[in-house]
């Protein structure tokens, strides 16, 4: 499975955990590793990938890696609380890698008709 | 005015987004639309011991959420619906449905308090998800100013496309007309909180300052020091960990 973005060919199962390498994205396994620490509960993972992380970003960018997980950690409550739909535009954009990621699986898809 | 020192994280973290925590502080602290700063902060509050909360844990590993009875242990400033909702977005956001959100409408939670609520509760979690990622215990909560909320209620705000009501792009006119920024496409994901302005307008700085800048949002080409496909492999990393669709 994959997607050409500005040009690139990116493994999209990089975004489910599925591959292993850096899927097209450059650090995109580190990235990866990274986001899943800060999720999870492991403190010593979060460690160990906070310090592997920023041996290969420059401290601006591993702050920038920090920033979005932030960001989407306010976005996705945001959307499942007040039960919005996917904007028609986006749905256009993004249909075919939402049914390659399977993304319908979720229960919050219930909020947009169609999609589930 | 409240600080923000990320010193511990060992790395220098850019202005704007230090100074994006800090107006989110200063901005809890005040009273809101329907909330005075002493309730938003004890709202913040109970966000963050949302975190222990046994019940919550006991849910999380549940097959459904409502198949687990029981209180939330809570500060007990709020209210036993209040409470349910902080603790509900903070811990189990994915598993939120319309029969639920209807039953916090049906109990003493309008929907101008339950729209502030989510402001509070999420955009402290985007601070605190920062914090951890950076290495740096999350900021202390702010001492709430004194005052009453607002209670004001946008007119144009209107039912019909999420559960909540929101201000379409067209209509927001008068207090509410610098609202959304001057593009062709405003997602939903902006309008989410504009049943609370205020809630809606620290959502857009908030997101300025962590993702791209909104008028950015559709150009595949911008970047920070992250380029664009590491920006969105990690944006949808953290989607798919918290099963979010949208």
């Amino acid at each position: 499975m994959s997607s050409q973005t500005t040009g690139t060919e990116v493994d999209l199962e990089a975004v489910n955990g599925g591959v292993e390498g850096d899927g097209g994205v450059e650090h995109g396994a580190r990235l990866v590793a990274f986001t899943e620490a800060v999720m999870g509960d492991d403190e010593a993972a979060l460690a160990r990938e906070r310090d592997a992380l920023r041996a290969v970003l420059t401290p601006e960018a591993f702050v920038d890696a920090a920033a979005v997980i932030g960001a989407f950690n306010v976005v996705d409550r945001i959307a499942d609380a007040t039960g919005i739909p996917l904007d028609a535009g986006l749905a256009a954009m993004s249909g075919e890698v939402r049914q390659d990621l399977d993304l319908a699986r979720f229960a919050s898809s219930a909020n947009t008709p169609g999609a589930s | 005015m409240v600080l923000v020192d990320y010193s511990a994280a060992g790395v220098p973290v850019r202005d704007d987004l230090t100074e994006s925590h800090a107006g989110f502080l200063e901005h809890l602290r005040a009273p809101g639309s329907w909330w005075t700063g002493a309730e938003r902060v004890a709202i913040a509050a109970e966000s963050r011991h949302a975190l222990t909360c046994a019940l919550c844990r006991e849910r999380k590993d549940a097959l459904s959420p409502s198949a687990v009875r029981g209180e939330h242990d809570s500060l007990g400033a709020l209210s036993e619906a209040v409470v349910d909702v902080i603790h509900r977005v903070r811990t189990d956001p994915a598993r939120l449905s319309k029969a639920w959100f209807d039953g916090v409408m049906a109990s003493d939670v309008s929907d101008g308090a339950y729209v502030e609520v989510i402001g509070v509760v999420t955009l402290l979690a985007g601070i605190d998800y920062t914090a951890r990622a950076l290495g740096a215990p999350p900021p202390t909560l702010p001492e709430p100013l004194p005052g009453e909320p607002s209670r004001h209620r946008p007119a144009s705000a209107k039912p019909g496309v999420a559960w909540v009501p929101m201000i379409d792009v067209a209509d927001a006119d008068g207090a509410e007309a610098d609202l959304y920024p001057k593009l062709p496409f405003v997602p939903n994901i902006m309008r989410a909180l504009s049943l609370v302005p205020e809630q809606a307008r620290a959502l857009q700085r908030s997101s300025d300052a962590h993702y791209v800048a909104m008028a950015d949002l559709s150009n595949p080409n911008a970047r920070r020091d992250l380029d664009r496909l590491q920006i969105e492999l990690v944006a949808a990393r953290v989607s798919a960990l918290n099963e979010c669709f949208y």
